[in-house]
């Protein structure tokens, strides 16, 4: 039995800066290639995340909706999970696919829409990590008599 | 000795339009400061309605949509 899924994919901006299509391509053919059927996906919109996944500040939101058999479900998750360029997903099940997202989509696909550039900073800096640590570098005099180290009694040993 | 009630967000917030994970702007104003969910008491909402409420704010910040916390 099929039903009707609405799902969002947070795509890495940097397939996006690549080719937008191509990063539409990842959530179009995962679709297809679990024999469901796509009634329009679209970029949803371009945002900072609430929190960083990733080590990504920003990503590109696509929404789907579409048609799936149930048992193909764990299978399309599980691709979507392995896919490096998927930050995260989220499917839920819907009633039906709403009149606005299938003109909207169909706007999308015509030849005149480009997508805008996404912003720069979506990557979080992480600072590099000091060459030598300072502690290492103090040196510590350490005077230690010869024949006190040779001749050490072993601990007794118990038992 | 008199209990204070602290004052709803709207009582008819039933009426508004569906609670969607996707319009954060109107979930928003149901979080704390902190990014905690209102209370039904505070919300205004019926049963109901607060289980879509909690439903759409744990989706919206799957997606990093909104903060768990702050």
């Amino acid at each position: 039995m099929t039903q009707t899924y609405e799902t969002m994919v947070l795509l890495d901006n940097d397939v996006v800066r690549q080719d937008w299509k191509k990063a539409k391509a990842i959530v179009t053919d995962t679709v297809a290639k679990y024999g469901g059927s796509l009634e329009s996906c679209r970029r949803w919109d371009e945002r900072r995340l609430a929190y960083p996944m990733k080590r990504k500040n920003r990503a590109t939101f696509y929404l789907a909706y579409h048609d799936m058999p149930g048992d193909m479900i764990p299978g399309f998750l599980r691709d979507l999970e392995l896919n490096e360029s998927v930050l995260r997903y989220l499917m839920v099940r819907v009633d039906e696919t709403p009149e606005d997202e299938r003109k909207l989509a169909a706007e999308e696909d015509g030849a005149e829409y480009s997508v805008p550039e996404p912003p720069d900073d979506d990557l979080i800096e992480v600072p590099e990590e000091a060459e030598t640590d300072p502690l290492m570098d103090i040196d510590i005099p350490v005077d230690i008599p010869a024949e006190a180290s040779a001749t050490a009694p072993e601990p007794a040993r118990e038992g | 000795m008199k209990r204070r009630v602290k004052t709803m967000i709207g009582s008819k917030n039933c009426d508004d339009p569906i609670i969607d994970y996707k319009s954060t702007e109107y979930l928003e104003k149901f979080l704390t400061p902190q990014g905690q969910i209102l209370s039904r008491r505070r919300s205004g909402f019926c049963t109901q309605c607060q289980k879509q409420l909690k439903s759409a704010i744990k989706r919206a910040r799957h997606v990093g949509l909104l903060p768990f916390v702050g």
